[in-house]
């Protein structure tokens, strides 16, 4: 859940990288971290990495971005990921907690579309498993590695991974090019604070 | 699970308030009211040398897990955690559901005064929060330009 501080006119924000092993979750945080345009060095926090010796995410990744102030708030995002790896899922839970938006790095390769599959359906329950729901939180689909060969068509990720009642909008993406992260980054910040200037933020 | 309440500057002159007093009494460092999803809320002491979002972040993630640790073996009565080190030690100490007091104080203390010294804090706090939850602040962003929102990151040429 965002939370609000009127006393400082702060909004902060979490966003959940999400997916199977070696998607490119980290990628993408480390793409935005290293391309993004802040208006001042204080905008964009240090990334921390909590990873294995063989640099594969053992708890999460994260770094705060501050973006545009709404009514006088200022807007903090705070990027998270998730272990890709199924022995870490209760670990995912964890960095699920207080979750407002999502979103999902699917593997294009045919190889990759039952980890794919069953990692989406681990997200759907950890969620469940904090009394959330995903059909309630912004979420965007990202179809990465589009720059490797055999990779599947996007009709066909889209039938396996987004076809639910709602849609919601997808990506294409080469995150190790940077291609495609942007485009989900502003996707997810845009229905966030889209829902909140809808809804409002409400403290309880 | 109900959320976080939005606090407002009466709220949090009392937090900060009660985090000075806990500094000047136990001789700690610092003091974090940090939420559990990795939201620093507020500081006191002197953090300068210290990346508190950070360590608000890892800091209740940290605790977070091994509270679900706990749960696994049925100790569902979770209430603090310590880190002993070896200049700066940092205790951990759940104030709600949905927050938590983070105190970094140097090794010559004892992790049992910061305990003694945080219990009415902690308390006092809690009230506060449960006050700000009754009160229920909607923060209305309704009249705000969409059109503002529409592209927030740019990529470096």
């Amino acid at each position: 859940m965002a939370i609000i501080n009127q006393a400082t006119k702060e909004l902060q924000v979490k966003i959940v990288y999400y997916g199977p092993a070696k998607s490119g979750k980290t990628t993408n945080l480390e793409q935005i971290h290293s391309n993004v345009q802040v208006p001042n060095p204080d905008a964009k926090g240090k990334m921390t990495s909590l990873a294995t010796s063989s640099d594969r995410t053992l708890f999460f990744d994260f770094f705060p971005l501050e973006a545009v102030a709404i009514k006088g708030f200022k807007t903090k995002f705070a990027l998270f990921t998730v272990p890709g790896q199924v022995i870490y899922n209760a670990t995912r839970q964890i960095v699920l907690r207080g979750v407002d938006g999502i979103v999902f790095v699917a593997d294009s390769q045919y190889e990759k579309m039952e980890e794919n599959i069953e990692t989406f359906n681990h997200l759907q329950e950890n969620l469940k498993a904090l009394n959330l729901n995903l059909d309630d939180i912004p979420y965007v689909m990202q179809y990465n590695k589009r720059d490797l060969p055999d990779t599947a068509p996007v009709e066909y990720l889209e039938f396996l991974l987004n076809n639910r009642e709602v849609q919601v909008p997808y990506f294409e993406a080469a995150a190790s090019n940077c291609e495609g992260v942007f485009e989900t980054l502003n996707m997810i910040t845009r229905m966030l604070l889209h829902k909140f200037l809808n809804d409002g933020v409400r403290s309880r | 699970m109900s959320a976080f309440p939005a606090l407002n500057q009466e709220d949090i002159d009392f937090v900060d308030q009660a985090l000075r007093e806990l500094l000047q009494k136990s001789e700690a460092n610092i003091a974090l009211l940090v939420e559990k999803a990795g939201y620093l809320i507020h500081q006191c002491g002197n953090p300068e040398a210290l990346d508190t979002t950070t360590f608000a972040t890892l800091g209740s993630n940290a605790y977070n897990a091994v509270q679900f640790m706990a749960s696994l073996v049925n100790e569902n009565n979770f209430t603090s955690m310590y880190q002993q080190g070896e200049n700066y030690s940092t205790l951990m100490v759940n104030v709600d559901e949905n927050s938590l007091l983070v105190i970094v104080f140097p090794t010559h203390l004892t992790v049992g005064s910061m305990k003694y010294y945080a219990g009415p804090v902690v308390r006092g706090i809690g009230d506060r929060i449960k006050i700000a939850s009754a009160r229920g602040d909607i923060v209305d962003f309704s009249d705000t330009d969409a059109r503002d929102v529409q592209t927030l990151f740019q990529k470096n040429n």
